[in-house]
């Protein structure tokens, strides 16, 4: 299986968070939002320009900036 | 002859409903205001159940109560310093997993507390079927589902609330185990905080956590205090 940086799933694939990096207070509020390692995680789209993208996590859509997606890993299933 | 008063603290995820609930608990009875020092806004009404008179406190919605933003911060100084007599902790019910984390941090604060499950309706829709007495059983506090905006489960709510104030019913939640090595630190930190009297308010266990986890705010508080580093 391959890892990716989250910003780089296409629509409508899925993963599993191995790995997250980037600065304490984003980190911490990512943690919080139930971005953890081990979360399944769906990319569900990305804006026109490419940034932010909209993801599925625990349930819930969520959007994140394209650089702070690029501080998640994920292994593509 | 003035009719007794409880405090009681509305928290829970943005948009988990607890503004709904207040609206519906107070009706126009309200006062909003402003948290001293910073702008986030403070709305306080008054209900009656029971033979109380309640004060309901809206706090700001919030994810978790680490110190990273105003709104955590107010909430969770609410909670540590005013030590409302019942906190009602809304949970979306649609959306259970990422909001019973900040129910576990207030279990942890060690609040006498009340899991308001808010948009039973809304779960159902999604096909989601919730064993309320096994949550309330896994939690270890008093679980009231409810649809706020249709004023479902309101009663029970307050009839709940008046419980916990009376005493009548325990809330304290389970404990958080995690793990040997962790424990061992929250021990050591515990003991060395249970000497100093600033600690008084605190749950000492919750701030033995608090500053291993490297929590700013409690770390400056506690500058300086024997044994903690």
């Amino acid at each position: 299986m391959a890892e990716k940086q989250l910003n780089e799933l296409k629509k409508g694939e899925k993963g599993k968070i191995v790995r997250i990096t980037g600065n304490s207070s984003v980190f911490r509020r990512l943690l919080d939002l139930g971005v953890v390692k081990g979360s399944e995680i769906e990319m569900k789209g990305v804006a026109p320009l490419g940034d932010p993208i909209e993801i599925k996590i625990k349930g819930y859509n969520l959007s994140l900036r394209k650089s702070e997606a690029a501080g998640i890993i994920v292994e593509v299933q | 002859m003035n009719k007794k008063q409880i405090t009681v603290a509305l928290v829970g995820n943005p948009n988990s409903g607890k503004t709904t609930l207040f609206n519906s608990l107070t009706g126009a009875r309200q006062h909003v205001g402003n948290w001293p020092g910073v702008t986030v806004e403070k709305k306080e009404g008054i209900c009656s159940s029971g033979g109380y008179e309640i004060k309901v406190v809206d706090l700001p919605g919030v994810y978790s109560l680490t110190a990273y933003s105003p709104d955590e911060v107010v909430a969770r100084k609410f909670i540590i310093e005013e030590k409302p007599d019942v906190v009602v902790d809304i949970v979306d019910a649609s959306n259970l997993e990422r909001n019973l984390y900040l129910s576990v941090q207030l279990m942890e604060l060690e609040a006498p507390m009340i899991l308001a499950l808010n948009m039973m309706d809304e779960a159902e829709n999604r096909k989601y079927k919730i064993d309320i007495e096994k949550l309330s059983a896994g939690m270890g506090v008093a679980v009231v589902p409810m649809v706020a905006s249709k004023n479902k489960g309101v009663p029970e709510l307050l009839s709940e609330i008046v419980k916990i104030a009376e005493g009548k019913k325990s809330c304290s939640g389970v404990k958080i185990a995690y793990g040997r090595e962790v424990e061992k630190q929250i021990e050591v930190i515990e003991k060395a905080l249970s000497e100093d009297s600033l600690a008084g308010k605190y749950s000492p266990h919750w701030l033995a956590i608090k500053l291993l986890e490297g929590d700013e705010e409690i770390i400056r508080k506690f500058e300086g205090v024997s044994g903690v580093k």
